[in-house]
C-alpha cells in the first residue's frame, strides 16, 4: 500500500505543510506572495526569479515539503521519484503575459516564451532535484483526484518508488496549489486514496 | 558612457528578472555568460537581443557580432556607441 507522507497547500494568502500553516502572506510587504515564500525558505537559487508563476508554484510546494521533511526525498535514487502534476489552466497565465509582451509592448519576450508550456515546471523540478524518472503533466476541466490515484499507482507499479504529485492552479492572481509526496514503502502517512488526495488538496467540495 | 553602462545594467536586471542583483553587483568587465561572472544563459542571450532593439534601436543580425558584443557590459556599451554613429 502507498501513503501520502507529506503535502503542501498554497493559497493566495497562506502556505501550509501537512495541514499546519507555516507562512501567512504579509500584505504590507513590497515583495510578491511567492517572493515572500521563497525568502521564507532561505534558499540560494536565483533561477527561481526567472521562473513563471506555474513553475514557481511547483518549486515552492516541493521545497516546503523538503524543508519540513529533509530526509524524505534524498533517500531515493535519481530515477525512483516520478513527477505527476496537473491543472485546469495549462500555462495560460504565462501565455497571456507572453501575448501581452508582443501585442501591447511590441517586444516578444523569450524568457516568457519558454514557459508557455505547462510541463516546463517538471523540467524545473528535475533540474533542481536531479530527478531522472517518469514525469507527466495533464490538463483537466477541474481538479481530478481519480487521475492522481490511477496514474500515481501506474507510476508506482512501473518502477517508481515515490511520486511527487501536485495540482497547480495558477491564473491571473488565483493560486490553488497543492503538492504531495506519495511513497510506496513508508507507512507513516495518509493512505493513498481518493479521499486523502482531496483532503491534501484542501478544497474537497470542488472535487 | 558611464550613464549608458548604468542604464544598460538596469535594463538587464529588469528584463532578465535578475531580482537578487543590484547595479553595483555587476562589474563593467565581468563576463556576462560565465558562472564566475553574471551567469547568464542562452535564453538571456535572446533577451539581450530583444533589449538592444527595444531600448537602443539596434538589430543584432550577425551571430558572431553578437557573441563579441555580449561578452561584458563594456563590450555592450562599446557596441551600442559604435552602432549609434
Amino acid at each position: 500500500m502507498s501513503f501520502i507522507t507529506a503535502y503542501c497547500q498554497i493559497s493566495e494568502v497562506t502556505c501550509s505543510v501537512n495541514g499546519n500553516v507555516v507562512v501567512q502572506k504579509n500584505e504590507q510587504s513590497v515583495d510578491t506572495w511567492f517572493k515572500q515564500l521563497y525568502k521564507e525558505l532561505a534558499l540560494e537559487y536565483p533561477k527561481f526569479y526567472k521562473m513563471d508563476m506555474l513553475a514557481q508554484a511547483g518549486f515552492l510546494g516541493s521545497e516546503f515539503i523538503k524543508k519540513g521533511y529533509p530526509d524524505l526525498i534524498p533517500s531515493y535514487s535519481d530515477d525512483e521519484i516520478a513527477l505527476l502534476f496537473a491543472n485546469s489552466e495549462s500555462s495560460a497565465d504565462t501565455d497571456i503575459r507572453f501575448r501581452d509582451s508582443y501585442q501591447d509592448r511590441k517586444s516578444p519576450s523569450p524568457s516568457l516564451f519558454v514557459y508557455t508550456l505547462p510541463n516546463i515546471v517538471l523540467g524545473e523540478l528535475a533540474i533542481r532535484n536531479k530527478f531522472y524518472g517518469e514525469n507527466m503533466f495533464a490538463v483537466f476541466p477541474k481538479f481530478a483526484p481519480d487521475f492522481f490515484l490511477q496514474y500515481g499507482n501506474i507510476m508506482l507499479a512501473s518502477g517508481a518508488k515515490a511520486v511527487l504529485a501536485g495540482w497547480l492552479g495558477i491564473l491571473e492572481g488565483r493560486v490553488e496549489v497543492s503538492v504531495f509526496l506519495i511513497e510506496e514503502n513508508n507507512g507513516d502517512g495518509l493512505p493513498f486514496n481518493k479521499e486523502n488526495i482531496i483532503q491534501c488538496a484542501g478544497w474537497g467540495d470542488q472535487a | 558612457m558611464e550613464s549608458l553602462k548604468e542604464d544598460l545594467k538596469k535594463h538587464i536586471i529588469e528584463q532578465l528578472n535578475l531580482e537578487d542583483l543590484q547595479v553595483s553587483d555587476i562589474d563593467d568587465d565581468a563576463p556576462l555568460f560565465s558562472a564566475d561572472g553574471v551567469g547568464l544563459d542562452s535564453i538571456d542571450a535572446l533577451e539581450l537581443i530583444v533589449l538592444m532593439e527595444k531600448f537602443y534601436g539596434i538589430q543584432v543580425t550577425n551571430p558572431d557580432e553578437g557573441k563579441e558584443a555580449f561578452l561584458t557590459i563594456n563590450t555592450m556599451a562599446d557596441y551600442i556607441e559604435k552602432k549609434r554613429i
